[in-house]
């Protein structure tokens, strides 16, 4: 009998880099990708476990269109603040955009790059950054993701960096698009419940719920904006792996010491 | 999220400033006058001895713990205790870096740590500086020090509170485990 944790809770296949990679939409990165071989933001999610996956939790529909039907940045649902150099977008030519990075993420790079660094910092990311009530993103948030795809721990990434970042914002705000079933910009914690259940995980409804409150706007209604979505289901992903890889008769529970607890914990955070 | 000032650096009292003079470095910090320092303004106003910026984790760390109404930055008030806060903490580092090179080595860390009190074995010393040391030098700077201090100390204080018997050891589930960790994070 073992305990189900969801995402694929079904062997190693931890050694897959977990924060190098865009969640390929809310399947989570890492194990899966070691488990299956996948190759970086490849086939969108519902392809890539199909129906008859044997694991069960694989088997419900996932949002299947992460992509959010090509929608640009920037769009009518926000998610980015518009872009202030307009002339930008147009620009684009294809020969200035280094391999390797996303034409769009480029355009947003000189964008969002407002003092021509090179870099961009937490500042300008987010000053960038828009949740679907306008707010700007929080400063965790903004941080963890630079953490993620910057590895020099600087708080700032390069074009290459942010291109990945970008890939990264762009499959998370599909899948919060996707979850936000009535279409309110948030996440309530009915939809929080059925958006971790969709991405495997089996938590109960007060651990949903405490985690909807502490990270929901002070003085707000219990919902979650986009970023704070992010945050959280990235950081279940990294702690859940930590659990797994304790877990190795998946029973669900775990005895640790100390250090043990230390090492685990500590490894995993942004 | 706020921490509170339970994470003073130990075993230090520095003496309070004056005020004129934190007033002065307080105007200086706040470049754009908004009457608040926020994380960007303490980054630029911090050194960690070297020519790379402050960690950015340590910096939104100190700001949470000083800014009462979650407002994203740190008043006059406030700032007082940042000051003491990191002032302290430089004591603090400039006594284990034995030879002042600016950056604290595992044989120094193990020695500031085991006089915090912590007891800690060799292996795990490479994975803290594996994990702190963002220059990748094999040593932490400054800004690294206090971060690492700060989650284990979190880390040790949410280990505690499961530890009820106190014999170093817990058992836990999934989602035990997953509170534990959101706690610290």
């Amino acid at each position: 009998m073992s305990y189900q944790y969801g995402q694929g809770y079904s062997g190693p296949g931890g050694n897959a880099p977990q924060w190098q990679q865009p969640p390929r939409a809310p399947y989570a990165g890492g194990p899966a990708a070691g488990q299956y071989g996948s190759p970086y933001g490849s086939a969108p999610p519902g392809q890539q476990y199909g129906g008859g996956s044997p694991y069960g939790s694989y088997g419900q529909p996932g949002p299947r269109a992460p992509y959010g039907g090509g929608q640009a940045p920037g769009g009518p649902y926000g998610g980015y603040g518009q872009p202030q150099g307009g002339p930008y977008r147009q620009q684009g030519s294809a020969g200035n955009v280094p391999p390797g990075v996303n034409p769009e993420a480029y355009q947003w790079f000189s964008t969002v790059d407002s003092d021509q660094s090179g870099y961009i910092n937490a500042k300008e990311l987010k000053q960038a950054l828009m949740n679907f009530n306008n707010s700007s993103f929080n400063d965790e948030t903004c941080i963890m993701m630079l953490n993620m795809f910057d590895k020099t721990k600087s708080g700032r990434v390069d074009v290459f960096g942010f291109s990945a970042l970008w890939t990264f914002l762009q499959q998370w705000r599909a899948a919060f698009q996707q979850f936000d079933r009535d279409r309110s910009g948030s996440i309530n914690t009915n939809e929080m419940h059925q958006a971790l259940s969709q991405m495997g995980y089996n938590l109960s409804p007060q651990f949903i719920q405490e985690l909807v409150n502490r990270y929901s706007v002070r003085g707000g209604t219990g919902v979650l904006q986009l970023d704070r979505f992010i945050q959280v289901c990235t950081q279940l992903q990294s702690m859940t792996q930590a659990f797994r890889e304790k877990d190795t008769g998946m029973t669900g529970n775990v005895r640790m010491s100390y250090e043990d607890f230390l090492s685990s914990a500590i490894t995993r955070l942004m | 999220m706020a921490y509170h000032n339970q994470y003073r650096p130990p075993h230090y009292n520095s003496a309070p400033p004056d005020q004129g003079f934190l007033w002065n470095i307080f105007q200086r910090v706040d470049k754009d006058r908004s009457g608040a320092i926020s994380d960007t303004e303490l980054q630029q106003a911090l050194s960690n001895g070297t020519w790379t910026p402050f960690n950015p984790v340590t910096v939104r760390s100190i700001i949470s713990m000083f800014d009462r109404e979650n407002k994203g930055g740190v008043n006059f008030n406030e700032f007082a205790g940042v000051w003491k806060y990191i002032t302290d903490w430089q004591n603090i580092f400039r006594t284990y870096d034995r030879d002042n090179s600016g950056f604290i080595d595992k044989n120094e860390l193990k020695q500031a740590l085991t006089g915090f009190g912590y007891r800690l074995s060799d292996q795990f010393y490479n994975t803290l500086i594996e994990k702190f040391d963002r220059q990748k030098r094999g040593q932490v700077a400054f800004d690294d020090f206090i971060q690492c201090c700060i989650v284990l100390q979190r880390l040790t204080d949410v280990f505690r509170r499961y530890d009820t018997d106190q014999d170093g050891w817990i058992q836990v589930s999934y989602e035990q485990y997953l509170s534990m960790v959101f706690n610290v994070v």
